[in-house]
């Protein structure tokens, strides 16, 4: 049995009293692609948030049951929020690159865990948009504001971003239910080829984009993980008949 | 800008109204030394004599004058005498303006409660405004920068204080100058090495008055004319003083109206 | 019928805007009438750049040097104090306070705008300038210091409440991918928030400074009045608006010194119509 670069175990959560997660467990694999699909409200982007603490922003958040880092239970006390999130790089529905350059977008996360050498941000920040397939795009107008960019190449941005952190995981929350169809398909190439090296969780509305692009999809329903398995497999056989019923659009 | 026209417009809208009705209208203005007296004599005469309407602004003893000269007016109260300028300007637009005096009052030199220097001269009062002497040593006092308190330039108080002690010598620039008599009080009281001035119907418990020249500030000394810092506030009116007009300021010189001046804190004219 | 009474309406409406730039215009043109005969006896380049304001002296001289550095020292040092104050303020209600707390100061330093100036004045005249006197140990405490705390402690509000605008109108997305990149809350107010609102705090820093360098009442009571370009903060000083303020009252119309207060009031005119001009400018480029 692999080890799991991220686990949830009994993972309860609650807004208020508002119970939005219930007992789930959840394994996502390195160097995998796994999707969460789901109808709306179901809880799949709460979930996402939790593997880098972001629900922690929003206030009467509660949480039970452990969500495991590699070995590391992420929400044990005194664990270190900045280094967690700085570990487990998050790409958003909507573009948000910040107001500034292109280079000082991606050399943000660095410049904020500490002193950097320049030579070594400058390399960081070409790897990085490299690695994103946005090098060749603006690599001669790596000064010019990030808000000049389309917003395939503002999403790409985002998750160059991401990655000049040299992140385990990508969580990526519908991060293309805002681009036209060429970008979309580009970022899904994208993923294809970054999960050599990074383990990739993503959240979509489009149960198309996950069966193209994931290893691996949980269906999520009112809060409950109902069916996690091999995407082949859950896509050809689905073992529950709400699965059954949402791949084949009966609601959703 | 034209705030003034729109005031004059008004004022001469107000006396050409007044032709019409029955009481008689008195309108006035000028110098805000005068104001209290004006004020104060008003109540008393317009209790008197219930037919008459005093009304009364400030704005200063230029401001009034010049009222005066547009004939807006029927009095201009004045701190000061009328300059020459002024009663050519009142010539060339056929006024003749006829003054009254009204009160007296002394400019008090204050200085703070815990300065020991109780006597100075019109010379060293000079010499203190124009910057020569800057310290309380060099005229027998601890040593202490002086803190020169003065008017705005465009009061009436500055005006009698700049010829009658100054000689028309130029205040040094780094003085304070400000605003009101009661704002000199309060800061030469807050002030140790302060010096300052005011109308003698302003002073307070918190401010030590000086001699000058060896005369105190008093009614006698005032109305003597001894005190080298007294003046003469003035009514002016266009011509003699007739009607409303004339009985208004006739009261005011009465004992009846000179006992309401030294209330307001001036001195008798006699 | 209907239309009828939808056109008069708008007349209406058309006829108010019309008046407002009318009064604009005759203001301006009042000021400039009365004041620009000046440059007939004085040249600008005296009345900008001489330190000599003698306007009642029997050789009037009117170099108002003293007085434009007086307000420029005033309105800066008001800046120093309300910058830090009012950004530091708009930063916790915007960013920091929970919203209960936040709808309980937002209205307490808007009352701050409130309060008529004059009474920020007599505060100033009575309580802080004896205070300033015996802290420094000083000759008064009439002096540009303590002017510069009124003025910065009156402007707080616009500044805060301007750049609180400016900062909670920056998307919560940039703030979800600052945190999100491993960055802490100041770390994501400072690096992230705060650069994103630039312009709108910029703005508001620009408004105050208008507002600053307009403000009468407080500079007249508690500035000291002295026409001398202070060489120290603890030095009295004369602002413009303070000199025009207690002078025009026994100016004559007409003359000279009139005049010269008319040419001071062109010379405010223009200073804040310029920090107008360029916030508008700022503003416009925030938006696009």
């Amino acid at each position: 049995m692999v080890k799991p670069q991220l686990q949830t175990r009994k993972l309860n959560l609650w807004f208020g009293k508002n119970h939005v997660l219930h007992d789930v467990d959840l394994s996502v694999y390195s160097q995998k692609v796994t999707a969460m699909i789901g109808p709306s409200g179901c809880g799949k982007s709460t979930l996402l948030r939790c593997f880098n603490r972001m629900n922690d922003l929003i206030p009467e958040t509660r949480i039970t049951g452990d969500v495991l880092l590699g070995d590391e239970d992420i929400y044990k006390n005194g664990s270190d929020v900045s280094r967690i999130r700085a570990a487990v790089g998050m790409v958003f529905q909507k573009p948000n690159p910040f107001p500034k350059s292109i280079f000082n977008n991606v050399a943000y996360g660095l410049q904020i865990q500490g002193k950097i050498r320049r030579s070594e941000l400058e390399e960081r920040v070409e790897q990085s948009l490299k690695a994103a397939w946005l090098w060749e795009e603006v690599k001669d107008r790596l000064n010019q504001s990030a808000m000049s960019l389309s917003g395939g190449q503002q999403q790409r941005l985002c998750i160059a971003r991401a990655l000049a952190n040299r992140p385990k995981v990508l969580l990526l929350d519908e991060p293309t239910s805002a681009l036209d169809p060429q970008s979309t398909a580009k970022v899904e190439e994208l993923c294809l080829e970054l999960k050599k090296s990074v383990t990739i969780l993503i959240v979509t509305h489009n149960v198309a984009q996950a069966g193209r692009i994931s290893d691996y999809t949980a269906f999520m329903y009112l809060g409950d993980l109902v069916e996690f398995d091999k995407t082949e497999k859950m896509f050809t056989v689905p073992a529950d008949k709400r699965t059954e019923a949402y791949l084949t659009g009966v609601f959703g | 800008m034209k705030v003034r026209n729109v005031i004059i417009i008004l004022a001469i809208l107000l006396i050409g109204v007044s032709a019409f009705a029955k009481t008689n209208k008195v309108v006035c203005s000028g110098s805000t030394t005068v104001l209290p007296i004006a004020q104060a004599t008003a109540e008393a005469f317009m209790d008197k004599n219930p037919n008459v309407n005093i009304s009364i602004r400030g704005g200063g003893s230029g401001v009034g004058i010049a009222a005066l000269q547009n004939g807006t007016v029927h009095i201009a109260n004045s701190s000061r005498p009328m300059k020459t300028k002024e009663m050519n300007q009142c010539r060339a637009k056929g006024i003749a303006p006829t003054a009254y005096a009204v009160a007296l009052d002394g400019i008090a030199i204050l200085t703070h409660k815990s300065n020991p220097v109780s006597n100075l001269t019109v010379k060293q009062l000079k010499a203190i405004y124009t910057g020569a002497i800057k310290n309380w040593k060099d005229l027998g006092g601890p040593n202490l920068p002086i803190v020169v308190i003065s008017r705005d330039v465009a009061s009436g108080t500055f005006e009698v204080f700049n010829e009658k002690a100054l000689g028309g010598a130029k205040v040094i620039s780094s003085a304070l100058l400000l605003a009101s008599n009661n704002a000199v009080v309060t800061s030469v009281a807050d002030t140790p090495g302060a010096i300052g001035y005011a109308g003698l119907g302003y002073l307070g418990d918190g401010v030590k008055t000086v001699s000058v020249n060896n005369i105190v500030p008093s009614k006698a000394t005032v109305q003597n004319d001894t005190y080298p810092l007294s003046r003469k506030l003035y009514m002016y009116t266009n011509g003699k003083a007739k009607g409303a007009v004339g009985s208004y300021i006739a009261f005011i010189q009465s004992p009846a109206g000179q006992k309401i001046v030294e209330n307001e804190g001036f001195v008798a004219l006699k | 019928m209907k239309t009828l009474k939808e056109k008069l309406f708008q007349y209406i409406t058309y006829l108010a805007a019309l008046f407002t730039i009318l009064c604009m215009l005759a203001i301006i043109f009042g000021i400039f009438r009365e004041g620009l005969p000046l440059f007939r006896v004085v040249s600008l380049k005296q009345f900008i750049f001489t330190n000599n304001w003698y306007p009642t002296h029997a050789e009037p001289a009117f170099g108002a040097l003293a007085l434009i550095v007086g307000s420029l020292a005033v309105t800066l040092g008001a800046l120093l104090i309300a910058v830090p104050l009012g950004l530091g303020s708009a930063i916790f209600i915007s960013e920091i306070a929970g919203s209960k707390l936040r709808e309980a100061i937002k209205p307490i330093i808007e009352l701050l705008a409130g309060i008529p100036s004059v009474v920020y004045g007599l505060f100033g005249m009575a309580f802080l300038a004896p205070l300033v006197r015996q802290w420094f140990n000083l000759d008064t405490g009439l002096n540009v210091f303590s002017a510069s705390i009124i003025l910065g402690v009156m402007i707080v509000p616009i500044i805060s409440s301007l750049s609180e605008d400016a900062l909670s109108s920056v998307p919560s997305n940039i703030r979800e991918a600052s945190m999100a990149l491993g960055a802490t809350r100041s770390e994501t107010i400072f690096r992230a928030v705060v650069p994103a609102a630039r312009n709108g705090i910029l703005c508001s820093v620009l408004l105050g400074f208008g507002r600053a360098v307009g403000e009468t009442m407080v500079v007249l009571m508690v500035a000291g009045g002295a026409a001398n370009i202070p060489t120290s903060i603890f030095e009295p000083t004369r602002p413009i608006t303070s000199t025009i303020a207690a002078e025009m009252g026994e100016t004559v119309v007409g003359d000279l010194h009139y005049q010269s207060l008319f040419a001071l009031a062109i010379l405010l005119f223009l200073i804040t119509l310029a920090t107008n001009l360029i916030a508008e400018l700022v503003f416009s480029n925030r938006r696009r």
